[in-house]
């Protein structure tokens, strides 16, 4: 009799067993930003399961590291961050709690898309009167389509690292969309060609701007990190009330300042994020850019 | 190449043509493709000349697994954070110093435990709170490590912290071990600077003391992959804490026992964090605490001293709502917990009163405390809080009989916060407290404008 009872104990742990070897092969990968998982749904497609820590609609400096994010962690197989401290306030922290060796920096399952490319305003004084800086260069990478080629690039060999099964497929992947994004940017270029620019709320679109070439006008904040006094905000539209321009700012932050700067100066005021939404991939990502293009092009004289 | 080849052959040709009528449209034509080349040309040039600028600003063509950080080198991290308060109360500056002394199993004689350093003794007029020097970094691919020293106004010292915590181990495992805040509890580990009021909680300060329950020792956690976060965590203590498994020293007069050897204490704890979303996130926790060994020695009314073990067990949960906004506005944070205490104790000495040596003495208190934040602009934070001990308990027996039956003592606080920006900030809190201390009910008001300021590489703080 318990002979009989030894194949039926022993194919559900079999199954199970092959279960778990397929399982493998899916990377969990946990991306910080929508942005970063636009990129890993590109590059990665269906050899990824993803999570994505930050909804586009949260400023990403000031998260908590909720349990829920620990327990994603914990399962992870890479992380993918912007980094380059962007990410300081929580998730340093939410990787020492989640106990995965295997995704802490320095380890082939951390991945950060600012240590890929160069950042601007690198070297910069470590001076908190200006604000809460970030002296190792601006991190909000994720707006330069150009860069974002370069991290699917790099992003690409990571996974094939882990998974070189697929190295042929993510490399394929990334080349790709990084035609894409070389198709895309001339017409961009071209639709903000004379833009008159825009006044920002934080540094989040520098690199976006600089790519695209139109200027930015100014910033709503008087230093990184600090909500604006009416003293900056009356500097701001004195200086430019002469001229012609919009302001945009995330949606996370106060309306307030921005409708009153618009309206002193007659601007139109535009709320946009600097992440794509939740669900995006490759396309949803260009489609984000697009929207940024389209809204600084509206503003055309 | 070819295009210039191409453009200069054009030049050539244009210049040799005759000027003719008939040739003018033919000219314009030229001219018309000559302008398009030049332009398509020069873009060309300047894309190119922009992705070869950027391709040469790439620093390191090679993989990298690193964080780009302005961290200093090979130095650890380093803090420093400042704290100070002006200070006023209604009761000619007891009331901090009441606050830590509530009727209950620890101050029933009026105990002193000759504890120097203080939180929560603050003067009428002007204080300064410890200044915390921390020093963090990983020490290499399998330890990280941390150091917290407090130094107080008069420039002593005491070791906050000390510890060190593996990275490396599977399974969900961590192990820490050194000096530390135990993790039971969710107010316990907290620093000063992060609470959300000036002061400790009264069910804290006077069933866990100053420091809440802080001891040298080893501690394991366990965070399994399950799809519910959840965390267990053993720790084995030394059992040199201020309040639960505390040792008299030079015991032989007093007919204590010799201490035992360590750890003294142990303690489990268990939270569990259910899936909100992206807005909402909610934890639960319960813990218990044993210490083997407690003994305590008391001058009044006339000298004795008691020993035996003790235990304690907690309940804490927070949640907190996320509302989008920048710089907090909307954002509740809601915090509860409930603490019990009892010790077994039995009379070791009495200097007038031999008789009752042996006898048993059994001491029960609790208390909780429930308190709630919201963010009631960008940068302001308000907050309130309802704290008591001795909420269900707070007696002392033997053999079953209560000798003595506590009052219990309850203090409501608001309290408004101003964060300038992540590294500073300003407070102003009021107190009404109605606190039982020596068998005297007294109600009183305190008032705290306390400021705190970050200096250097401040770390992020758990959830």
């Amino acid at each position: 009799m318990p002979r009989r009872k030894i194949p039926i104990l022993v194919l559900p742990l079999l199954a199970l067993f092959l279960l778990g070897g397929t399982h493998a092969q899916t990377l969990n990968v946990v991306a910080t930003s929508s942005s970063m998982g636009a990129l890993v749904r590109e590059v990665g497609a269906d050899h990824t399961r993803l999570t994505v820590l930050a909804p586009p609609d949260r400023d990403i400096h000031h998260l908590q590291a909720r349990p829920s994010m620990i327990r994603d962690l914990r399962r992870a197989d890479l992380v993918v961050a912007i980094g380059a401290e962007l990410e300081t306030g929580w998730l340093p922290v939410a990787l020492r709690q989640a106990a995965n060796p295997a995704i802490l920096p320095g380890r082939r399952g951390y991945f950060e898309a600012a240590a890929q490319v160069p950042l601007d305003g690198a070297g910069a004084s470590a001076d908190r009167a200006h604000g809460d800086v970030h002296p190792t260069g601006n991190p909000h990478v994720n707006m330069d389509p150009l860069r974002m080629a370069d991290i699917a690039q790099a992003l690409a060999e990571r996974l094939a690292e882990l998974t070189p099964n697929h190295t042929e497929e993510f490399r394929q992947r990334a080349a790709a969309f990084i035609r894409e994004i070389n198709q895309h940017l001339p017409g961009w270029k071209a639709a903000v060609a004379d833009a008159p620019g825009a006044l920002l709320y934080h540094r989040d679109a520098d690199y976006l701007f600089a790519r695209l070439g139109v200027p930015i006008l100014g910033y709503i904040e008087p230093v990184p990190g600090v909500p604006p006094t009416a003293r900056h905000i009356r500097k701001l539209s004195e200086r430019l009330s002469d001229r012609d321009g919009m302001v945009i700012h995330a949606p996370y932050y106060s309306s307030r300042a921005p409708e009153k700067l618009a309206q002193t100066l007659g601007w139109k005021r535009v709320s946009l994020t600097t992440e794509p939404p939740l669900e995006a991939d490759g396309k949803g990502y260009l489609a984000h850019i697009e929207r940024w293009v389209v809204a600084l092009a509206a503003n055309r004289p | 190449m070819n295009d210039r080849t191409l453009i200069s052959a054009a030049i050539a040709a244009a210049l040799a043509l005759p000027v003719g009528a008939h040739a003018e449209a033919d000219i314009t034509g030229i001219k018309r493709i000559l302008e398009q080349m030049r332009t398509d040309y020069e873009e060309r040039i300047a894309e190119l000349e922009a992705q070869q600028a950027y391709k040469a600003s790439r620093a390191d063509e090679r993989p990298s697994y690193g964080a780009v950080t302005s961290g200093t080198k090979f130095n650890p991290q380093i803090s420093l954070i400042l704290n100070g308060n002006y200070y006023a109360d209604s009761i000619d500056g007891e009331g901090a110093k009441r606050f830590g002394a509530a009727d209950g199993i620890h101050d029933a004689h009026g105990h002193d435990d000759g504890h120097g350093h203080e939180h929560g003794g603050s003067e009428q007029g002007f204080n300064l709170g410890d200044t915390e020097l921390v020093f963090s970094a990983t020490v290499d691919p399998y330890f990280d490590a941390t150091a917290n020293l407090a130094i107080s106004s008069d420039g002593d010292v005491e070791l906050e912290e000390a510890w060190l915590q593996t990275r490396g181990l599977p399974a969900g495992l961590k192990v820490k071990a050194g000096k530390f805040f135990s993790d039971i509890g969710y107010a316990n580990n907290q620093h000063p600077h992060q609470w959300d009021f000036v002061d400790q909680n009264l069910a804290y300060l006077n069933l866990l003391g100053d420091h809440g329950l802080r001891d040298t020792g080893a501690q394991v956690t366990w965070l399994p992959d399950w799809n519910t976060y959840t965390l267990f965590g053993l720790e084995l203590l030394q059992g040199e804490q201020e309040k639960l498994g505390a040792l008299v020293e030079e015991g032989d007069p007093l007919n204590l026992d010799d201490e035992e050897r360590g750890p003294r204490l142990a303690t489990a704890f268990v939270k569990v964090s259910p899936e909100l979303g992206y807005n909402h996130a909610l934890q639960l926790g319960g813990w218990s605490a044993w210490a083997g060994q407690h003994q305590e020695e008391h001058e009044e009314p006339v000298e004795h001293a008691l020993e035996g073990d003790a235990s304690m067990w907690g309940l804490d949960s927070i949640y907190k709502y996320d509302a989008g906004r920048g710089y907090g506005a909307g954002d509740i944070k809601l915090q509860a917990e409930y603490l019990w205490q009892r010790k077994e104790l039995h009379v070791a000495y009495h200097e007038s009163n031999a008789s009752i040596v042996g006898a048993e003495r059994r001491f029960t208190e609790d208390g909780f405390y429930l308190q709630g934040l919201y963010g009631i602009a960008p940068r302001w934070q308000a907050g309130l809080r309802y704290d008591r001990v001795g909420v269900f308990e707070n007696r002392k027996e033997s053999g079953g009989a209560t000798l003595d039956e506590y009052d219990d003592s309850s203090r409501w606080t608001a309290a408004l916060s101003w964060t300038p920006s992540e590294f500073s900030q300003l407070r102003l809190q009021y107190s009404r407290a109605d606190m039982s201390v020596e068998q005297e009910r007294e109600t009183f008001d305190t008032v705290y404008l306390q400021y705190t300021m970050s200096l250097g590489a401040h770390g992020a703080h758990t959830f």
